[in-house]
């Protein structure tokens, strides 16, 4: 289809409204940046600050795409939503339908909808985070925010994507505006020299990644996703994937490129190394960003990518899935270790933050393996499971990873919240000086308390669920392939080091005596700082307490996914 | 009645009880709640409090008239010349004219022959109880297994009764207690009886409003203890009563002395209610139900526990001998329950549930918590300790005499018998005003219990109420006393107080007179019957009751001498303690010189009850209060028994009382007015010197003031055992198992020791080892992490291309 024939028929057929009508939040983004840069140049900022357009911006989309969801999970006729389906012109011929659009470059699905309303939510939490740490101030704000939502448009972007010319300009989309965002403090040489090696470092991986789509789309003939599968059938031909079939050789190293390049955005080891340099040099909002949202984005492209490689029904081709999967499984293995152990010795918190990055990414990629892995698995040759068995555990596996996500987007956030709170008050964020905090900022410790509990994973917070769910599908995994279950030894093992670490940052908080002379951080709990730290570490309480409707919702958004 | 006027006429009643039970609960949060945030020296809940008892008495007053009209009773009948209410069921029957001549002639006039003529075709109709009783459910628990538990009404005459007494009495106590303790209203109470170190008084807020509270809540336990319409329900309240009297005697919890008693009070019930609970096992085992009737003919088929013992006309159908002997149940259809119960469980049963009675009406082997129970203010001994608790364990054998088998009735008269005299001579010796009355009362209720063992129902209940109006009398003239004499309340240190507090004095005249049953002998009025205050009546009746039984059972003579005795015993210590409180000399002259006449609040109430303590019994037992609640008396009374129960018992029908009536009442009033004179001789003429009495009779003196050495014989049979109990469990906690312990701890120590070595050689090493491993690890990647920027884009192209060897490497071969 030529560029001509597809403007034709956007302009032309029916298709466009559903599209516009899906792609509604998007737009409504776009247009939030164009009002910004217009409030700055026609010097309205003074009257109108930019973070309140960018917040109401925000808003706006976190609506539209709310409205979108509740159209999706219970259809047209909830009366207390009428009023917002109407706002945003959603039909069923439109939103209520599910499938591609913008010609199929994008797709329209609950696994979108369900990303995309966790990124505007955290875009939304974001921007009140700045809003009260003041991180942009009110004369660059305009800029800051026009970064901020453009890698968000990325991101949601990258959650649709449904071809791989979409999926690698949504990685750029999402992290150009992030190397611009890390050196945002003008002043530092340190945020400079950070943001130069992600630039250089996000440089090489795109051009990898690059690389590895045109050998995949080469090799396989067509760029789109859903006809991956049956296309890597095609081109093997009844040959088998094996060293000496020269097809299944540039296939695996295209994939193999194509996967580097998501493993710099997810920050997997050996593609980490811009990961604590650029935390410790950006400001920690920054990095609560980079470490939630882009790794969100960066999940949703993965899980794309790796179900249009294993839909595949074609068991001579088992050996593809098996080797994507242990190699995806040893990668989390690697990089979970990694991250935990590298964190011991940090005296810097946002460091110490960037490692535990690192490590949760490496757990969340543990439940990818084992979703390929059951995928790839042959009903037969697995005891004591049906066919509709792996399709439940194959669900189960993605249910894990979406609400380790979606408990990860609090936790993390909270954390980095706090860590730049703190900042505020005492000017330092490494790990010395925080002892003794709990006598004057009670709510921060507090809140921090449960955000690193819940991280490291202990009930009756979110994190524990989160994690039960991962190992509970890797156990279930190991039942198709040992190796799983080595996985999963090594998560147990992991989570035990991690507890550590995280205790160091609490010990200091709670059981040591101020320093006398210390700058004081007074934060009381009626205040809007304090208010917003128990805002962002109830839903990680609650969604300990109550794992039941999200996981339902999470396990409802896999099926029609893997369907 | 049809089903309809039973189901208005029962509703109607149901909402009146009811609101009058459920209105002190309601004062009681007010008060405690606002009490506790408001001004201390607001009387407000006082105010409150007599609103809601007041309220339910004008209810309890509807209701009783409502009842009145719906049972088609005629209370008033004995004033109609030729016509009579004999048994309370004579209205109804409207039989026998002969013994409205008997009822006004029996006191006074010379025995009646006719009566034996008659005795016997009075035996062929007895009273239907459950004819004028209404039962309903208010609220249904849960049902366990084939249990209801429910929360059931019971409403016939003796309820209705009981109401309007509890009420009225409460009404004026509540009244007397706005004056009587005034002094609480205060943010500083000093507390004379509480000395701490340095010769200080004990200072408190004044605790006013939490007076009045515990007050209502004692009025909503007892006015539902008297709704309630099943035995577990009675018992629930039973014990609200118990804890409203706990609190209430120590209510000046600081004294040493009103938390003991307080506790003293609460333990002993404990070993009562512990036979209650074993009696209602027994039911609930054997009967599966709780219910005491079901009068509803709308369910006809639920048979309740009366209803089940006994046939319609009161009799209780055994079969077999001796252990063997079972009583078939009436009115069970088709159930999995037994159709009979053994007779000897339910000789069981009905001391199980005499037991709990036993405790709350201080009666022997349980009386020695009453006297100590004085420790609470006065209106509290008035209210909880003479005229409403105590009496409730009278009440609950009364309410449940259809399961009492006559070897249970004998146990009771028995214990009643024993508990009579004993209170009487103990009330001899003791000097503290509130004391003596307080032996009184535990000598009436086992007069009242003596009556419901030998068969008179009637005569029983009849005392109950008269008691509850002359002895709460009495208690206020006392806290009268004790409130003008500024809290003495020692009698030797009174005298001569008639002068400074005449209407106190002549109101307690009313009262002693009233219970030491005096009457103007050989004057009937005509439509009235004896001149002679309340009392006279029922301890008359009493003592009919006594003397037939006994004359029926020559073994269990004792059974009326005693109580016959006492009734001189009881006109000596109350006149000996009206003497001494109000005439001769006065023995103290700083008490004598500040007593004062209590205020009008206070001595109003006294004149209203000692109008009842006058006339309540107007008519005697023909007069409109036997008359009402008469009509509740269990079928099987009337006509007596004969050589009844496994020991051969002969109950008195009503015929033969009366035969007796005349002759017991001569004797009583006889040995009444003996005593009288005897107090008058001691203490008011100065003929004979008390202390010379005392002296010759030392021994006996010294016996009855250790009050028969009862607190010492449970302190030797009780309490010592279960010290030396427990010393020696002491012993063996601290040798055997102490050692026991104390040794394998040792030897713990020992390979703990052991283990310590092991650990820091073995295991710490090897764990510090991985922790080293593990840092240096740390350590190692920390420094991976340069920093270089050359660096890392070379590890990019390094890191692809050695993953894509370690692919190849691992790359699945053929």
């Amino acid at each position: 289809m030529s560029v001509n024939e597809i403007i034709e028929h956007a302009l032309k057929g029916e298709i466009l409204p559903r599209s516009v009508q899906i792609f509604g939040p998007e737009i409504a983004l776009c247009l939030t940046i164009l009002a910004l840069l217009f409030v700055r140049m026609f010097e309205i900022h003074r009257r109108l600050p930019t973070n309140l357009v960018a917040l109401l911006g925000a808003l706006i989309a976190f609506l539209g795409v709310f409205s979108q969801f509740m159209y999706v999970k219970g259809g047209s006729e909830i009366p207390a939503m009428m009023a917002l389906f109407q706002a945003w012109g959603l039909t069923p011929e439109g939103v209520g339908e599910v499938g591609p659009y913008f010609t199929g470059l994008l797709v329209h699905d609950q696994f979108s909808v369900f990303f995309r309303l966790g990124l505007c939510l955290f875009l939304v939490l974001m921007i009140a985070l700045t809003v009260l740490s003041g991180i942009p101030d009110s004369e660059d704000g305009q800029d800051f925010y026009t970064l901020l939502i453009g890698s968000s448009v990325g991101m949601m972007l990258a959650c649709g994507a449904n071809h791989l010319l979409t999926l690698f300009l949504a990685v750029e989309m999402m992290s150009v505006p992030s190397y611009a965002m890390v050196a945002f403090q003008k002043g530092r040489r340190q945020a400079s020299e950070a943001a130069l090696k992600y630039v250089i470092y996000g440089a090489g991986a795109a051009g990898v990644m690059l690389y590895g789509l045109s050998l995949v789309a080469g090799v396989l003939g067509t760029a789109s996703m859903p006809e991956l599968a049956a296309q890597v059938s095609t081109a093997f031909a009844g040959g088998s994937f094996v060293l000496t079939n020269p097809v299944a050789v540039t296939l695996a190293l295209g994939i193999l490129m194509v996967l580097a390049g998501l493993a710099f955005k997810l920050s997997l080891v050996p593609f980490h190394f811009w990961c604590p340099d650029a935390f410790e040099g950006a400001a920690a909002e920054v990095g609560g960003f980079l470490s939630v949202a882009s790794k969100a984005g960066a999940f949703a492209l993965l899980v794309r990518f790796c179900i249009a490689l294993t839909g595949n029904p074609d068991p001579s081709l088992a050996g593809l899935n098996l080797s994507l999967g242990i190699g995806l499984g040893v990668a989390a293995a690697v990089t979970a270790t990694f991250g935990n152990l590298a964190a011991y010795s940090q005296k810097n918190m946002k460091r110490l933050l960037a490692y535990s990055t690192i490590a949760h990414a490496g757990y969340m990629l543990m439940a990818v393996s084992a979703l390929v892995i059951i995928r790839g698995a042959n009903p037969s040759g697995v005891p004591g499971l049906t066919s509709a068995g792996l399709d439940a555990e194959a669900r189960r596996c993605l249910e894990a990873l979406l609400y380790y996500l979606a408990v990860y987007l609090f936790m993390n956030l909270g954390a980095f919240a706090i860590v730049a709170l703190i900042r505020n008050q005492i000017f330092s964020e490494e790990i010395e000086d925080y002892r003794g905090l709990a006598g004057e900022a009670p709510v921060l410790c507090v809140c921090m308390l449960i955000c690193l509990f819940s991280l490291v994973g202990l009930p009756p917070l979110g994190g524990f669920w989160a994690k039960l769910e991962i190992f509970a599908s890797l156990f279930q995994a190991g039942r198709v392939h040992w190796f799983m279950w080595v996985v999963l030894g090594i998560a147990a093992v992991n989570t035990v080091f991690s507890l550590f670490y995280y205790m160091r940052v609490l010990k200091s908080m709670f059981l040591t005596e101020r320093p006398v002379g210390a700058r004081s951080a007074l934060v009381p709990f009626r205040s809007a700082p304090g208010l917003y730290v128990v805002m962002v570490s109830v839903p990680v309480l609650l969604l300990g307490v109550l794992a039941g409707p999200l996981s339902q919702t999470a396990n409802n958004v896999a099926r029609i996914l893997l369907r | 009645m049809s089903p309809e006027i039973y189901s208005e006429v029962g509703s109607l009643l149901k909402w009146l009880l009811t609101a009058a039970w459920l209105l002190p609960l309601l004062g009681f949060l007010v008060e405690i709640f606002g009490g506790y945030w408001a001004d201390r020296k607001s009387k407000v809940p006082a105010y409150l409090a007599v609103g809601c008892i007041a309220t339910g008495f004008l209810l309890s007053l509807i209701a009783l008239g409502t009842w009145v009209d719906a049972a088609d009773m005629n209370l008033w009948a004995f004033e109609s010349a030729g016509h009579s209410a004999e048994h309370g069921e004579g209205a109804e029957h409207g039989d026998d004219h002969e013994h409205a001549t008997v009822a006004e002639h029996d006191h006074a006039d010379a025995h009646d022959e006719e009566h034996h003529e008659h005795a016997s075709a009075d035996e062929h109709h007895g009273n239907d109880p459950l004819k004028t009783a209404f039962s309903g459910t208010f609220y249904r628990l849960g049902k366990f297994g084939r249990l209801d538990v429910t929360l059931d009404w019971y409403i016939d005459g003796l309820t209705v009764a009981m109401f309007a007494m509890v009420t009225l009495i409460a009404s004026c106590i509540h009244i007397f207690a706005i004056g009587y303790m005034s002094d609480e209203l205060t943010e500083h109470y000093e507390d004379h009886f509480v000395h701490l170190p340095g010769g200080r008084h004990f200072h408190r807020p004044g605790r006013f409003y939490r007076f009045f509270a515990y007050l209502s809540l004692f009025c909503f336990s007892m006015l539902g203890l008297v709704l309630a319409g099943n035995i577990f329900q009675v018992f629930i309240f039973w014990e609200l009563v118990g804890v409203c009297s706990y609190l209430l005697i120590g209510f000046y919890v600081e004294r040493h002395s009103a938390s003991t008693a307080a506790n003293k009070a609460f333990i002993m019930n404990r070993v009562g209610d512990f036979g209650f609970l074993i009696g209602l096992m027994v039911i609930w085992t054997w009967f599966g139900v709780f219910q005491f009737a079901n009068t509803d003919p709308a369910h006809a088929d639920q048979a309740g526990l009366f209803q089940m013992v006994r046939t319609h006309d009161g009799t209780l159908v055994t079969e077999g001998e001796g252990m063997e002997k079972t009583v078939s149940l009436q009115h069970i259809e088709g159930e999995a329950r037994p159709s009979s119960i053994p007779y000897w469980l339910l000789t069981v049963a009905g001391l199980g549930i005499f037991a709990g009675c036993i405790g709350k009406s201080a009666q022997f082997p349980l009386q020695t918590w009453l006297p100590d129970a004085m420790e609470g203010p006065t209106p509290v001994s008035a209210l909880v300790h003479s005229a409403t608790m105590v009496a409730a364990g009278v009440y609950l054998a009364a309410r449940f005499y259809p399961m009492f088998t006559p070897e249970v009735l004998l146990v009771i008269a028995y214990v009643g018998c024993i508990t009579l005299f004993i209170g009487a001579t103990i009330a001899l010796v003791v000097t503290d005003i509130k004391r003596v009355l307080a032996y009184s009362t535990i000598s009436q209720l086992g007069y009242m219990m003596l009556a419901l063992g030998v068969g008179g129902w009637i005569a029983g209940l009849f005392h109950l109420i008269t008691h509850a109006f002359f002895k709460s009398l009495m208690f206020l003239c006392s806290g009268s006393v004790i409130h003008g004499c500024h809290h003495e309340q020692e009698m030797t240190k009174m005298g001569g107080l008639y002068k400074k507090m005449p209407i106190t004095c002549w109101t307690m005249f009313v009262g002693v007179v009233a219970i030491c049953g005096l009457a103007i002998p050989f004057v009937t009025l005509p439509a009235i019957g004896a001149v002679a205050f309340s009392g006279f009546h029922s301890k008359d009746a009493i003592i009919a009751s006594a003397l037939t039984f006994s004359s029926l059972n020559p073994v269990h003579s004792l059974l009326f001498y005693v109580p016959l005795i006492t009734a001189g015993i009881t006109a000596f210590y109350m006149f000996r303690m009206w003497f001494m409180t109000f005439f001769g000399k006065p023995k103290d002259h700083h008490v004598y010189d500040h007593a004062h006449e209590s205020p009008t609040v206070m001595t109003a109430p006294l004149l209203i009850l000692s109008f009842f303590a006058i006339f309540v019994a107007v008519g005697g037992e023909a007069g409109p209060l036997v008359t009402l609640y008469g009509a509740a008396e269990p079928a099987h009374v009337a006509m007596g028994a004969t050589d009844a129960g496994n020991i051969g018992l002969n109950l008195p029908s009503h015929e033969q009382i009366h035969n007796f009536h005349a002759q017991a009442g001569m004797a009583a009033l006889l040995v009444a007015f003996a005593g009288t004179l005897l107090a008058y001789l001691f203490y008011a003429s100065g003929a004979v010197d008390p202390g010379t009495v005392k002296r010759q009779f030392e021994s006996v003196h010294e016996f009855l003031v250790d009050k028969w050495r009862f607190d010492v014989l449970y302190d030797w049979m009780w309490q010592r055992p279960v010290h030396v109990v427990a010393s020696w469990c002491t012993a063996f906690d601290k040798y055997v198992l102490d050692g026991l312990i104390h040794g394998s701890a040792s030897s713990v120590v020992k390979i703990a020791q052991w283990d310590r070595k092991f650990d820091e050689a073995v295991v710490d090493r090897s764990v510090n080892v991985l922790g080293e491993v593990t840092m240096s690890v740390a350590n190692w990647f920390r420094g991976l992490q340069t920093g270089q920027l050359r660096q890392y884009v070379m590890l990019i192209a390094v890191s692809v291309v050695s993953l894509f060897v370690l692919v190849f490497i691992f790359f699945p071969g053929q």
